[in-house]
């Protein structure tokens, strides 16, 4: 029941945040056009979280709500990792795919090929191992500049690993152990800042080398 | 006049809270939700595409489950899985996934009293880890009348059967954080998190007893709301987080 006496929006940009919080107040913000991105809601004049996550802000009027969860929405030009279950292709083969067609209600159209038709390393991947984690983790895995988990391990050790939005992820190496230790390295890192996650790999490593 | 409680605790003291989210491999969200003995395991699976016969194929419909901890699925199971799918259908914007259904299940792990509050604040915390998208939190308590009219909260078993001779199950807002100006958000001249959700009464209580109950429901209400904020806040949905 602490009502913020500031009006503005810095108090709540890369808080977290949880449903029920009102984030905007629009009656002061009047001739601005703000784009409303996931789990944020309007009710008349104000704008309320309806999951719990990090507000986030993105000039000049984009505002959203990075959450994770362990159920993937499909969304265009995502690119994600399926595994097969229908007859054209071998069943149970693991592909790395991106979204084409997705609606709410009907299965989301997948395509092998960059949108302008070339493979870029979409397609089958063979050997190596799979596991399944949350949409956050396979976000914070792809962001730009490399994520600390990923920079530490790629110092050390050699292995190649695809990301799904999906929340799965796929990693080759080697040797098994080296595809045991970034797994385990990756499942680790969910909760961690930046510099926790340096120091997780830096212990793992020094472990195992 | 204070009351002894068994546990020691004062009337308006509530037991030790505890929360993990993300602790079941399969369901989409999970909470674990533990009022000092009393557990309860929420599991939510969804939103799956159609509805039942029965409900609006316009909104998202929630379908309860409850399974006791021991013996088989009576009436007041049922009459419990009523009272959760409208405190849930009341938070949850049913306008968004439309045709689908939402399945909740609650796994009565203990009980040592103030069960349905307890499993309520277990469902709230399985939807927000789901994603579901929900209005506002629902925070749920058990206000007891212990004649001579004291008011306990939070009762444990032995109290609920010894001591009192009514008790009330409260459901509230929880409380936000908002950019508004004070008083915005008032109907009526009361702000929107004094209204109450949901309210189950057994036994007789006078109206002075229940304005009473709700009073002291609706203080401790905030303490619970906060320590919801904080344990969905943490970066680490299965680590537990406690409040005493």
């Amino acid at each position: 029941m602490d009502g913020k006496p500031s009006n503005s929006p810095n108090s709540f940009i890369d808080q977290m945040v949880v449903p029920g919080d009102v984030v905007l107040d629009l009656s002061s913000m009047a001739n601005q056009t703000i784009k409303l991105g996931g789990g944020l809601r309007q009710e008349s004049d104000a704008i309320s979280v309806m999951k719990a996550g990090k507000l986030k802000f993105s000039r000049p009027n984009k505002y959203w709500v990075e959450s994770s969860q362990k159920r993937y929405v499909p969304c265009v030009e995502d690119t994600v990792l399926g595994i097969v279950v229908d007859s054209k292709a071998e069943v149970g083969s693991l592909l790395y795919v991106r979204v084409v067609k997705a609606s709410a209600g009907m299965n989301p159209e997948l395509s092998c090929t960059d949108a302008s038709g070339k493979a870029a390393e979409f397609g089958l991947l063979k050997d190596g191992y799979m596991f399944e984690t949350s949409t956050g983790l396979s976000r914070m895995l792809l962001s730009s500049p490399t994520c600390p988990v990923l920079e530490g391990l790629g110092k050390k050790l050699s292995f190649e690993i695809a990301v799904g939005l999906n929340g799965r992820v796929w990693v080759n190496a080697g040797s098994p152990s080296t595809v045991i230790l970034v797994a385990n390295a990756i499942m680790n890192s969910e909760s961690l800042s930046n510099t926790k996650q340096k120091i997780m790999v830096e212990k793992l490593l020094q472990k195992f080398q | 006049m204070e009351i002894d409680r068994p546990d020691g605790r004062t009337r308006n003291q509530l037991r030790p809270l505890a929360c993990s989210r993300n602790i079941l491999n399969r369901a989409h969200g999970s909470a674990r939700w533990s009022q000092g003995d009393t557990i309860v395991l929420a599991a939510v699976y969804g939103p799956k595409t159609g509805t039942r016969k029965n409900e609006n194929p316009e909104k998202a419909s929630i379908e309860v489950i409850w399974k006791p901890r021991t013996g088989q699925v009576g009436k007041a199971e049922k009459e419990y899985e009523m009272i959760l799918k409208r405190t849930l259908q009341s938070i949850c914007v049913l306008t968004i996934n439309q045709n689908t259904t939402t399945t909740v299940i609650l796994q009565v792990v203990n009980d040592d009293g103030s069960l349905l509050p307890c499993a309520i604040n277990a469902a709230c915390a399985a939807l927000v880890d789901a994603g579901i998208p929900v209005r506002h939190l629902a925070v749920a308590i058990c206000c007891a009348m212990a004649g001579s009219g004291s008011v306990i909260l939070d009762p444990t078993k032995l109290e609920e059967q010894q001591k009192m001779e009514a008790f009330s199950y409260l459901v509230f807002h929880n409380s936000v954080l908002s950019m508004l100006p004070e008083g915005s958000l008032h109907v009526d001249g009361e702000p929107m998190e004094h209204g109450i959700i949901t309210s189950v009464t057994h036994g007789v209580i006078s109206v002075d007893d229940y304005l009473y109950c709700l009073e002291r429901g609706h203080a401790a209400s905030a303490k619970i709301s906060d320590f919801l904020r904080r344990s969905l806040q943490s970066h680490a949905p299965s680590d537990p987080s406690k409040a005493a």
